[in-house]
């Protein structure tokens, strides 16, 4: 150390800092920005070794190969600053070697230029040595590629600063100290070459930028050991918050102020079969389902019931507007959650609850009353056929609720799509077997596709049902069977009293009261089942007498083109 | 950094050297951490003791005691060392043996952090000691290994490369670097030319090319570097602070440095021969047998004597200090001699390296009579 000059001393706490900070940096690889930190870190240790070794230099040759060396770690600095930034903060896709290679052209060419020996004076117009109180430097004249150079390595700067600062204001206290500490080590080495490049440096000629790094090195050093720069990196954030986005298993679809849809996820475009590259730029009322009903304000808007690729389901839709730092509004976003699950869960409770509130009390209570009867008169036939009725009545009640248990157990795998034709053959086969007088007609024609196995449950509970609660000697039922647009629609009439409209009202709203309410399960059987698997019930009265029960299912088998129609219209 | 940043140390049993340079026996993956540079005091823990049980209520000072046997005591080694270069050299006192001292300490605290799980078992409490203290003892080294470098720009261009030469070796030598540049490479060639027309042994995983392996997993090669590397900065670095010509004195200096450092690489692989061979890792022992390699090993100590009895013949050593060389080549071949027939593992992992503090001494006592 004896004979360096004052200045080389104070270069060398820059050296060790610096150093230090590159080792550790070079540690945390492969971690998002740590290669480029390294490189940043070792390139302001090169330029600032290079300095000392000018200083130290006793000749203007000596010297000056040493300035030119310099240059390595003068064009590496703001080069390894961007990719840090871009890549510390999570922009990572802009880190391409394309883009590399395009911010390393200017680099690339001072470097040839020095290595030439500047021929034509673009970097440095004319050097000479200056003998001054804290060393002996070369005092340059520049060039006008040094000039380029300064602004190039600004803007660099200032870009790669733009992301650092946003991380100031985030919530997250660790990187705040992050961003600051990284700001500071950037923003000193940058005052002291713009104090250089205004003449303002008390030594004239002297470039007091390595100094600072002395500086840069302790803030980075205090970023990578306090604030556990590279260790917590906030990188991952902004590919995790796209990745819960894409991923959610809800739709999503952003639009934007002036009602184009800006982005949908991925959920949303296989649920509602939507391209998403056309989709993009779309008015939104072509493209996101009811948006009309989403227009006004902000909150939970539906249910809606809407057509997608699950069949109709019904979707509760939260709306927030998106906001910019100012509060502004800049789009609005709509998540579709389905609750078509959630709805059969809650009616499955209520209707359970009823039936164990009304249903099977009053049967217990008609069982205990005619069996009081029975103490006093033992031979009353009338009264044991009741309680035997009750009873069975209890019986058949308990195997219904067990079907609505395995219809929608969400632990078992559903079964696989049957032939239609298998479901309403059966049906039919069972319903002569249980009811002989029934006459039983099936349509000629019935469409050779595949329904959910769902459905096998609701027509045979639509066709017990039918004759069931058929008052006519000889019952009649009919089962029709058609196709159209990916949908299969099967009919099931009677010539019965009819479903009473205040069961039908139960039913369309989907709520029981203890006033109005249901007869035993089946219709919600019928009811749950359709809705399961995306489908719709409809309730019509037959001429002149009876019912029509028409159930529209999604084929089991059908490709997304044949139910592309199904689905093209939003508002459907 | 565990994954790829593992420098020279052996996680054997507690022992190591400063020139050990192949992959431990209980570990022969390429990619797993292995050392050459070596720790010499702790012991291994009795079998069947779990890994972590023998650190549990290891007190202050006794973790202190693990700190200083590790990289401390390797920096004081490499220091000395460098003092005997000097000495042999004749040029003045310089900063060089602090700067050697300085990087020594960097890179085996750098090594002993990034494999305190593989020492677990061989040296429990400096493992702990790296596992607790990890990010601390790194900070130590990196400005430990800054202050080397600021000292070493003082000395000149060349003792700036001499001083960036361990670090350099160690990031192409012992951390993944070289196999992840490997990999990049490949992948970019096998984006060229179809997998179809590549040599056998290559992978799907390395992009249709062969493994680029690091070197510290290339058998003699990785002896050859270690010992190349530090042979060179020790015996450099003084001539390259004083500022004087590199005479003939330098190469004999090298050489002394070189093949002692072969020797004091190849003892611990006695040690460990059962455990080589059962895994396959071929050394010197494995392969000619351990009392061949003791006979090799006092060969190349031969050679030694040899190297340095010409050069004090050439009058370019004085023959007092060949006369402690002498006394340190007696140590080695003492030490050599135990090698395959004492028990106490520790004994050559640290006795090798414990010659140079007697040479040391030896000098330092022929300095002081005058």
């Amino acid at each position: 150390m004896i004979g360096l000059s004052s200045l080389s001393v104070a270069l060398l706490a820059a050296v060790v800092t610096g150093t230090s900070a590159a080792i550790l940096a070079w540690r945390e690889r492969p971690d998002a920005g740590a290669t480029w930190l390294s490189l940043l870190l070792a390139g302001q240790v090169w330029w600032t070794v290079f300095l000392v070794l000018e200083l130290e230099a006793a000749t203007l040759a000596a010297k000056a190969l040493w300035y030119d060396v310099q240059w390595v770690g003068v064009v590496m600095v703001p080069v390894a600053w961007l990719l840090f930034a871009l890549e510390y903060t999570g922009r990572d896709r802009y880190v391409r070697p394309g883009v590399v290679a395009a911010v390393c052209v200017a680099p690339a060419v001072t470097l040839l230029v020095v290595a030439a020996g500047d021929p034509y004076g673009l970097v440095v117009v004319d050097r000479e040595v200056s003998d001054t109180m804290v060393g002996s430097f070369l005092r340059v004249d520049p060039g006008p590629w040094y000039y380029v150079m300064a602004g190039y390595t600004y803007l660099l700067g200032i870009i790669g600063s733009v992301p650092i600062l946003q991380l100031v204001r985030d919530e997250a206290r660790p990187f705040q100290g992050q961003s600051a500490a990284l700001l500071v080590g950037t923003a000193a080495p940058w005052i002291s070459s713009i104090v250089y490049l205004s003449g303002a440096v008390p030594v004239p000629g002297l470039d007091p930028t390595p100094l600072a790094f002395a500086v840069s090195g302790v803030a980075y050093l205090l970023a990578l050991s306090r604030f556990r720069l590279l260790t917590l990196t906030p990188a991952p954030r902004r590919r995790a918050r796209q990745l819960v986005f894409e991923q959610l298993h809800d739709p999503v679809f952003v639009v934007g102020t002036e009602g184009y849809v800006l982005d949908l996820n991925r959920c949303a475009a296989e649920v509602f079969g939507v391209d998403r590259r056309t989709a993009i730029g779309e008015a939104a009322t072509a493209v996101v389902p009811h948006y009309d009903e989403l227009q006004t304000g902000q909150g939970d808007v539906g249910p809606l019931s809407i057509v997608g690729e699950n069949g109709r389901r019904p979707y509760e839709v939260t709306v927030r507007d998106v906001t910019d730092d100012h509060g502004r509004a800049v789009g609005r976003l709509a998540v579709y959650h389905d609750v078509g699950e959630y709805i059969i869960q809650q009616q499955r409770l209520n209707v359970l609850n009823r039936v164990f509130r009304h249903d099977i009390r009053t049967e217990t209570n008609l069982i205990q009353g005619y069996t009081d009867r029975l103490e006093t008169t033992p031979g009353d036939e009338r009264a044991l056929s009741v309680v035997k009725e009750s009873a069975a009545r209890i019986y058949q009640l308990s195997e219904r609720t067990k079907a609505a248990s395995d219809l929608f157990d969400p632990v078992s795998e559903p079964d696989p799509p049957l032939p239609v034709a298998t479901i309403i053959e059966d049906a039919a086969a069972d319903l002569r077997d249980r009811w002989p007088r029934a006459q039983v007609s099936v349509c000629d024609e019935v469409p050779d596709v595949r329904v959910p196995a769902t459905l096998q449950a609701v027509v045979e509970n639509l066709c017990s049902n039918a004759v069931q609660h058929n008052d006519a000697d000889r019952p009649s039922v009919w089962i029709e069977a058609s196709t159209a647009d990916g949908w299969v629609e099967l009919s099931i009439a009677d010539d019965g009293p009819g479903i009473a409209p205040a069961e039908r009202a139960v039913l369309t709203q989907g709520v029981e009261t203890p006033l109005e309410h249901a007869s035993g399960v089946g219709l919600w059987i019928v009811k749950w089942g359709v809705e399961t698997i995306g489908g719709r019930v409809s309730f019509a009265d037959r001429e002149p007498t009876g019912t029509v029960v028409t159930v529209s299912a999604p084929m089991g088998d059908a490709t997304e083109g044949e139910r592309s129609g199904a689905v093209a219209d939003p508002g459907r | 950094m565990a994954e790829n940043t593992d420098p020279p140390s052996e996680p054997l049993d507690g022992t190591e050297s400063l020139n050990r340079s192949r992959p431990p026996a209980s570990d022969p993956s390429p990619s797993a951490s292995a050392s050459d540079a070596p720790a010499r005091h702790e012991a291994a823990p009795p079998a069947g003791e779990p890994l972590d049980s023998a650190p549990t209520g290891v007190d202050a000072a006794g973790l202190l005691r693990a700190f200083a046997a590790g990289a401390p005591f390797i920096a004081l080694v490499a220091a000395v060392e460098t003092l005997i270069a000097t000495a042999l050299l004749g040029v003045g006192l310089t900063v060089a043996p602090l700067v050697v001292g300085l990087v020594t300490f960097a890179v085996y605290t750098v090594d002993h952090v990034a494999d305190a799980d593989a020492d677990a078992a061989s040296t429990p409490r400096r493992a702990l000691l790296a596992r607790r203290y990890g990010d601390q003892q790194m900070v130590a080294a990196a400005l430990g290994y800054g202050l080397a470098v600021a000292l070493a720009v003082a000395g000149g261009p060349l003792a700036l490369a001499l001083t960036l030469l361990p670090g350099a070796c160690w990031v192409v030598y012992a951390s993944d670097w070289l196999p992840d540049v490997g990999r990049a490479v490949g992948g970019a060639v096998a984006a060229v030319i179809p997998r179809g027309r590549l040599g056998s042994g290559s992978t799907a995983a390395d992009g249709g090319y062969r493994h680029v392996p690091r070197l510290k997993d290339v058998l003699v090669l990785n002896s050859v570097v270690v010992a190349a590397a530090w042979a060179a900065a020790l015996t450099l670095l003084p001539v390259a602070f004083a500022g004087v010509a590199a005479g003939p004195a330098v190469a004999v200096v090298f050489a002394y440095f070189f093949l002692r450092s072969f020797v004091d690489a190849e003892l611990p692989n006695v040690r460990d021969v059962e455990a080589d061979a059962a895994v396959g890792v071929e050394t010197l022992p494995v392969v000619f047998g351990v009392a061949r390699t003791r006979w090799l090993l006092y060969g190349v100590d031969g050679v030694v004597a040899v190297v340095v009895t010409s050069a004090a013949v050439a009058g370019l050593f004085a023959w007092p200090l060949v006369a402690a060389l002498g006394v340190g080549l007696a140590a080695s071949l003492f030490v050599t001699s135990l090698a395959g027939r004492v028990d106490d593992a520790s004994v050559l992992g640290v006795a090798p390296d414990g010659t140079y503090l007697l040479v040391g001494a030896v000098i330092a006592g022929v300095r002081l009579i005058g």
